[in-house]
């Protein structure tokens, strides 16, 4: 039986009462009056501008609103105007498609690129790692021009289709790292111990791994999610009909018609980010262990 | 005893059995074979963009002239680095990575060893923290371009006029400081991930040890330079290495909020410009080859670190 070298921290199921509502592991001892202090202007430079976009997005009076702080009123009409006559309904559709595809997908993938980069060895093996990690490096401008070349040769520019499978090639590489650390903590006598039981490949990978791995892959879905929901250059070069634009082209483009009506302005850019916010918190116990984890195995 | 379990020959600890037997070889075959076609995918959905471009960056190709795509030797290259434009967006995107790195670095490192005591709330707390990390970054740009920066209707003019009267300055932030503006709309997007990574590091730290420490009575000064900080070194070259990765590329905050203007084009932008501009698909993908090599330049000191961890859970 092989050493298994002791992990630098251990990743396997770390996200038990490390995170989320249960209660964070803390120095016993208390914050003094200047942490206190640091530690409000932290959340206020945090959370301000937030606040900011939120409260002008319910502002009746948006647009004249200045240095007052508190909104001169509630109103949800910003919020139906963008809805409606702004045409947000559809964007909004049309992200979460492709934030979707491209999160399936990529989970799907990675977590099996992942095992076969953890697990197994074969020639080239370090260079495909670290070809996949240069990957990562090149800017997403760079690599506009061959998959613009690309998709425009296989008539998918005005398509989300077309946009999902760009986007899964930018969070695949960090989804396969990712991922990679927490398949090679998951000890291998337990998947020897399935073996012995009389698991197929598929029964082990169903019910062993697939488990074990599971914070890992919400951690990746994450960032896939995100990556794909917020890219920008991309879905502003690819797509060229009003019905077809994601989120992020779509409020650029309001934005453009719309100069200086704060209150919609600021409340498509609430509406667009609600999504990010509801999956995160869904997914948050799970995902500070499993960037933790991923990031001490590389 | 399965050959998936051996350690790769590289690795001196490696005191797996001998040679498998041709059966378990062919079983282990069996077991990589459904892997193999996720892991083709992704080598070739992630690498033959990247090598297309690099391909492109030797070639003579401006979509004005479609009929003249040729061999161009590094004349692209050449090109970009006699361009007075591409000097100053190398320099910008230089000051503008290292700045926002190191901003969002420290900033996030005084969060977490913050949010590291126990206090009521903590949870709470830690989860507004991350925010700006959640507004989809173009929405973040425009409300800082509009909402905060603005000289008539923005925030920061109106504290200013709240405070000081109605002779305050109303400095326009964007045209006065521009590239400052770009920097420290992207830090309080950044400085939340940061803060994620080093906190996970800390909640990793043992405690025990520091509090052995504490009752031979070290000083918090003392243990946070000769404990906390090496503990967290990995993870905070870590947190500069990914954030590092993705400044570099930045193009929603510098394309929203000062559209390249008033010296703030970054080389994204530039390639931005000199394709979609000047459709010189030749130069455009040479800047991009620079940005990938001067990223792995900047990133090998990280990548190092990240190595040693790599060689030590090799199996």
């Amino acid at each position: 039986m092989s050493t298994t070298p002791a992990p630098v921290i251990a990743p396997v199921a770390p996200e038990e009462s490390r995170d989320g509502a249960a209660p964070l592991r803390a120095d016993r001892t208390s914050l003094r009056p200047w942490q206190v202090a640091t530690l409000v202007a932290l959340l206020g430079f945090a959370l301000f501008p937030a606040y900011w976009m939120v409260s002008t997005a319910l502002d009746p009076r948006a647009s004249t609103r200045g240095g007052s702080l508190l909104p001169s009123g509630l109103t949800p009409r910003h919020f139906s105007f963008v809805l409606g006559d702004g045409g947000f309904g559809a964007f909004l559709l049309n992200s979460a498609l492709v934030a979707v595809v491209t999160v399936l997908i990529s989970s799907a993938v990675a977590l099996l690129a992942a095992v076969a980069v953890a697990r197994f060895r074969f020639p080239l093996r370090r260079q495909i790692l670290v070809m996949i990690l240069v990957a990562q490096m090149v800017p997403l401008e760079a690599l506009v021009i061959p998959l613009f070349l690309q998709a425009r040769t296989l008539h998918m520019l005005n398509s989300l289709l077309g946009l999902a499978v760009v986007y899964l090639a930018f969070s695949l590489p960090f989804a396969v790292w990712q991922l990679r650390g927490f398949v090679a903590a998951v000890p291998v006598e337990v998947e020897e111990a399935a073996y012995v039981d009389g698991c197929g490949w598929g029964q082990m990978f169903l019910r062993v791994l697939l488990p074990l791995v599971a914070p890992g892959l919400v951690a990746t879905s994450v960032f896939s999610f995100i990556t794909a929901w917020n890219e920008f250059i991309f879905a502003l070069t690819f797509l060229q009909d009003d019905d077809k634009y994601t989120v992020a082209v779509g409020l650029q483009k309001f934005f453009g018609e719309h100069t200086a009506d704060w209150g919609p302005i600021m409340a498509a850019s609430t509406l667009i980010t609600v999504p990010v916010v509801v999956f995160f918190l869904l997914v948050q116990r799970n995902l500070v262990s499993g960037l933790a984890a991923g990031a001490v195995k590389g | 005893m399965s050959p998936v379990a051996q350690n790769p020959t590289k690795n001196p600890l490696a005191t797996g059995p001998a040679k498998p037997s041709r059966m378990q070889r062919a079983g282990a075959w069996s077991r990589r074979m459904p892997l193999l076609p996720a892991l083709i995918f992704v080598i070739l959905l992630t690498q033959i963009p990247f090598v297309t471009t690099i391909v492109i960056s030797f070639m003579k190709w401006n979509a004005y002239y479609p009929d003249e795509i040729v061999f161009a030797g590094l004349s692209n290259f050449v090109k970009v680095f006699t361009d007075v434009n591409a000097r100053q967006a190398i320099l910008v995107t230089i000051i503008l990575t290292v700045s926002v790195v190191v901003i969002s670095l420290l900033l996030g490192l005084g969060a977490a060893l913050l949010l590291d005591h126990s206090f009521p709330g903590r949870g709470i707390v830690r989860t507004m923290m991350i925010t700006p990390f959640l507004v989809v970054p173009v929405a973040a740009a425009l409300l800082w371009k509009h909402a905060l920066y603005n000289p008539v209707y923005g925030l920061f003019n109106g504290l200013l006029r709240l405070v000081f009267g109605e002779n305050a300055p109303q400095p326009d932030w964007i045209s006065e400081h521009p590239l400052w503006a770009v920097i420290v709309a992207i830090v309080w997007q950044w400085t939340p991930f940061m803060m994620l990574i080093i906190l996970a590091g800390l909640q990793s730290r043992p405690l025990d040890v520091v509090e052995a420490a504490r009752i031979d009575g070290a000083t918090g000064r003392q243990i946070f330079t000769h404990m906390t900080l090496p503990h967290l070194r990995p993870f905070m070259e870590l947190a500069a290495l990914l954030g590092a990765i993705n400044i570099v590329q930045n193009f929603d905050h510098v394309f929203t909020i000062t559209s390249g203007g008033l010296g703030t084009a970054n080389l994204p932008y530039y390639i931005y410009q000199t394709f979609y501009t000047a459709h010189d698909y030749g130069r455009a993908s040479a800047a991009g080859v620079i940005v990938v090599i001067g990223t792995i330049i900047i990133a090998t000191f990280a990548l190092r670190t990240v190595f040693t961890i790599f060689n030590e859970e090799t199996r």
